[in-house]
């Protein structure tokens, strides 16, 4: 059974990033893949969801699934299926722990309990309207961490190191190198070099998540998972698979204790919360005194307890935080920089919908979407924001509305699309060419995608003043076709700080800062 | 390839091929006059017909491309714009050219142009990624390792970075379509030049005019085949709505830039917002320069209708 177990794991570790990486489109269509399988088969997330935005979507039944799974088998999708599982599981064979030295004997009971005081606290917060399962929930945090933080890095080491074998200028090797460079990229590596604010934050997290596997192996699973909390809270007592000792054959040598990856610990009792079902101890056991068994028959079964005083503090800190944040959502002004992508709800229900995932940003063609810091608040960090100086909002492309999984950026077609504002673009004439210098540039206008163009010039005649007559065309917005799409600010010759910028008011998503 | 090409390829390397394409540039206005128009038009709603009929009027493809070479062909994909809306070359014209040139014995034929919009979207949108590979073309996206950096020897453009291909294929036909551009009135030939470089392109509007010629001087295109189908009258390079595009139904043909790209703001009338003097500022400059002649009508000008 563990050895079915690991093909599983690694399988759906494969395919979990297969779907990762085919989350970038190349041209036009779009894409049949489930990309968001994960996500959607997450319970966690459809609930936060729920709680926080009172609103329900069909898709949310996916993780019935899940909670189906756990209920007829307990918790398989930790170690069967969980891709930040599997990746903390084979973390762990750095240490050995799994070996035969490894675990203690014994529990490490509070904090092995600290998860379901962490799953309480989101559900509560979610209640009182901060969705913040998307910040540790694992299946958007793998997502947003290999896309913030491990895909640059990913793509810096590979790319860097074929362009030295190219820069070698070795005939064959330059061309092998420079050909293999060349399928790598829309393949396995983005198409360009992803750039992303905050990914040693973020990948430092998640670097953080992998190094404590060499503390003790699958901490996070342990200790930390509110989602494996979940899940063992739904399926411990029904399971269909669960582990039991025949004592007439043990010889209480302790080996299932150590080999045992969620700290269950079947000898002498077992904490079939914790079971994640690796099947560890059934392989190892020198006895064959480890069975697996279908059925309700009571066994020795020793839980860790969920403390009440534990649970209502934890509710409390919730209620704390949730006000604390929600004190910092809305105080009325938005940020010039909180420029949402278009088909992003309106900020309220936006924050209570986006889980902070990146499918979005990894999606996102010129990599324009970047993770916010302080832009939206501590409710909205890691939320997508456009950086125009980074990149900007491609006009024909709606992918990141295509790719999100709660709906926090609304399904849009190309034309709806492409009649949304997100924002405004305005010009500081002190910096801009044409307006400080009278030289000629209007590269802002040649890009301007909006049909109309809502760069246009203002005409003047100059004589002499270069030494030959010409007019000079001098750009100025017009703000009743601008969509703030932000490819003007990309393209400015002037790139320490662009002579047209664009800011979040004039966007249409809400009343607030729309002008007459 | 066979042996000896190989060895010839080797042993000539750009040496050979410089020279030999220095020597052939300038010998061109000669031999044209003798066997060609300079300026071949041709009228026709079918667009690759009426390209073939233009090459035609020039002499035919073979004057151009010799067997086994390697083959440039730079259409403007700038945009991620559909075909009708004129923003990039008509793909028709493209596989016509794709077509006379695999016909004139090429060996190696790339279509490429380093986009403004994504690449990905601008190369299908257009249509021309799909053609022209059902056409025979190789059709690379335009990426950083493609670039290296040569003295463009230029007025104002020296040190830049410039797609290697360009650099390196034996012929470049430059493909341009006609089109409204803010800043210089019109993009047409030399304007379409700009897709071979690389680096900080937008920095080239400041003095726009110099720069293409700049651009046009140094690549020297072997063939241009100027796409006057549809013409975008406003809101250029990229339009939008079809409000924009008007049918001309042409394909002009040069060796001349300066002489196409005259014949090429002719298309556009005396309309706002063209500001004739300013566009043709920069065709005196080319001129000036050695690189062709402003008055197309001049001499060696055929028009021809086709059915």
């Amino acid at each position: 059974m563990a050895k079915t177990r690991r093909i599983f794991q690694i399988l759906f570790l494969i395919l979990f990033l297969f779907l990762f990486m085919a989350n970038e489109f190349e041209g036009i269509s779009d894409s049949s893949l489930p990309l968001t399988l994960f996500l959607d088969l997450d319970p966690l997330l459809s609930i936060s969801v729920i709680l926080t935005s009172h609103s329900f979507q069909l898709k949310f039944l996916y993780g019935l699934i899940t909670i189906a799974l756990a209920l007829l088998l307990g918790r398989v999708f930790c170690s069967w299926i969980c891709p930040l599982g599997a990746l903390n599981n084979f973390a762990s064979y750095l240490k050995r722990s799994f070996s035969r030295t490894g675990n203690r004997l014994d529990r490490h009971k509070g904090l092995l309990s600290l998860k379901y005081y962490i799953l309480f606290f989101i559900l509560v917060a979610a209640i009182l309207g901060w969705n913040g399962a998307g910040l540790i929930d694992p299946i958007p945090l793998l997502v947003r961490s290999l896309t913030i933080g491990t895909d640059p890095a990913f793509y810096n080491l590979v790319s860097s190191s074929l362009n030295s074998l190219i820069s070698l200028e070795i005939p064959l090797v330059s061309g092998l190198s420079s050909s293999f460079l060349a399928t790598l990229k829309g393949n396995i590596l983005p198409h360009a070099y992803p750039l992303f604010r905050q990914s040693l934050i973020v990948g430092g997290i998640f670097l953080a998540i992998l190094i404590l596997n060499l503390v003790i192996p699958r901490f996070w699973c342990r200790y930390l998972c509110p989602l494996g909390a979940l899940l063992g809270l739904a399926g411990s007592r029904q399971s269909l698979a669960r582990i039991r000792i025949n004592e007439k054959k043990c010889i209480e040598c302790g080996m299932c204790n150590r080999v045992c990856q969620g700290e269950a610990n079947p000898y002498p009792a077992i904490a079939e919360r914790e079971c994640i079902k690796c099947f560890n101890c059934h392989e190892v056991c020198p006895s064959g005194a480890i069975e697996i068994y279908n059925g309700k028959t009571s066994m020795a079964r020793e839980d860790v307890d969920i403390e009440r005083r534990w649970v209502l503090a934890s509710a409390a800190g919730a209620v704390a935080a949730a006000a604390a944040v929600g004190a910092g959502v809305e105080i009325g002004r938005a940020h010039p920089k909180r420029i949402r992508p278009p088909g992003a709800l309106p900020e309220p229900e936006f924050l209570e919908k986006c889980v902070k995932c990146g499918e979005c940003m990894k999606v996102c063609l010129t990599n324009g979407l970047q993770p916010s810091l302080h832009q939206a608040g501590f409710a909205g960090m890691w939320t997508p924001i456009l950086v125009p100086s980074i990149g900007y909002c491609e006009y024909q492309c709606n992918l990141c509305s295509q790719v999100c999984p709660t709906g926090a950026i609304r399904k849009l077609s190309m034309e709806e699309k492409q009649s949304i504002r997100i924002g405004l673009a305005w010009f500081d004439k002190d910096r801009c060419i044409p307006h400080a210098t009278g030289i000629n540039c209007g590269v802002c206008e040649e890009h301007c995608p909006a049909p109309g163009k809502a760069i246009k010039f203002e005409e003047e005649e100059v004589t002499g003043k270069y030494g030959f007559d010409y007019i000079l065309k001098k750009p100025y917005i017009d703000q009743s076709l601008c969509i703030g799409c932000g490819i003007c600010e990309n393209k400015c010759v002037i790139t320490d700080r662009p002579a047209v910028r664009v800011t979040s008011s004039n966007e249409s998503r809400g009343d607030n800062q729309v002008f007459l | 390839m066979d042996r000896r090409r190989f060895l010839q390829l080797i042993a000539g390397g750009a040496a050979g091929t410089f020279l030999a394409r220095n020597a052939l540039s300038l010998s061109l206005p000669a031999e044209q006059s003798a066997s060609g128009a300079l300026l071949g038009v041709v009228q026709g709603t079918d667009p690759g017909a009426a390209a073939i009929k233009a090459v035609e009027l020039l002499g035919g493809m073979k004057k151009f491309v010799k067997p086994g070479e390697s083959v440039l062909i730079k259409p403007n994909i700038s945009w991620d714009r559909r075909p009708e809306q004129a923003a990039t070359t008509n793909p028709a014209v493209v596989k016509a050219v794709i077509g006379m040139v695999r016909e004139a014995g090429a060996e190696e034929i790339t279509v490429a142009d380093n986009t403004c919009n994504n690449a990905q979207n601008s190369y299908r949108r257009s249509g021309i990624k799909e053609t022209a590979e059902a056409a025979g073309a190789r059709v690379p996206y335009v990426v950083e390792n493609d670039f290296e950096e040569v003295n463009l020897k230029g007025e104002v453009l020296n040190k830049w970075k410039v797609y290697r291909p360009a650099l390196k294929a034996d012929r470049i036909i430059n493909l341009p379509v006609a089109k409204h551009h803010g800043l210089s009135g019109v993009s047409l030939s030399m304007k379409n030049m700009m897709g071979l470089i690389g680096g900080r392109r937008n920095l080239l509007h400041q003095k726009l005019g110099e720069s293409i010629v700049d651009l046009t001087a140094y690549f020297k295109p072997d063939l241009i085949i100027l796409d006057a189908a549809r013409i975008l009258i406003a809101n250029g390079p990229q339009g939008s709505t079809l409000d924009d595009v008007e049918d001309r139904n042409i394909i002009a043909a040069s060796t001349d830039p300066v002489r196409i790209d005259a014949f090429g703001i002719s298309l556009f009338g005396d309309r706002e917002p063209f500001n004739r003097e300013y566009v043709s500022r920069y065709l005196k400059i080319a001129e000036s320069r050695g690189l062709g002649s402003y008055d197309y009508r001049a001499k060696g000008f055929k028009k021809v209708k086709l059915g």
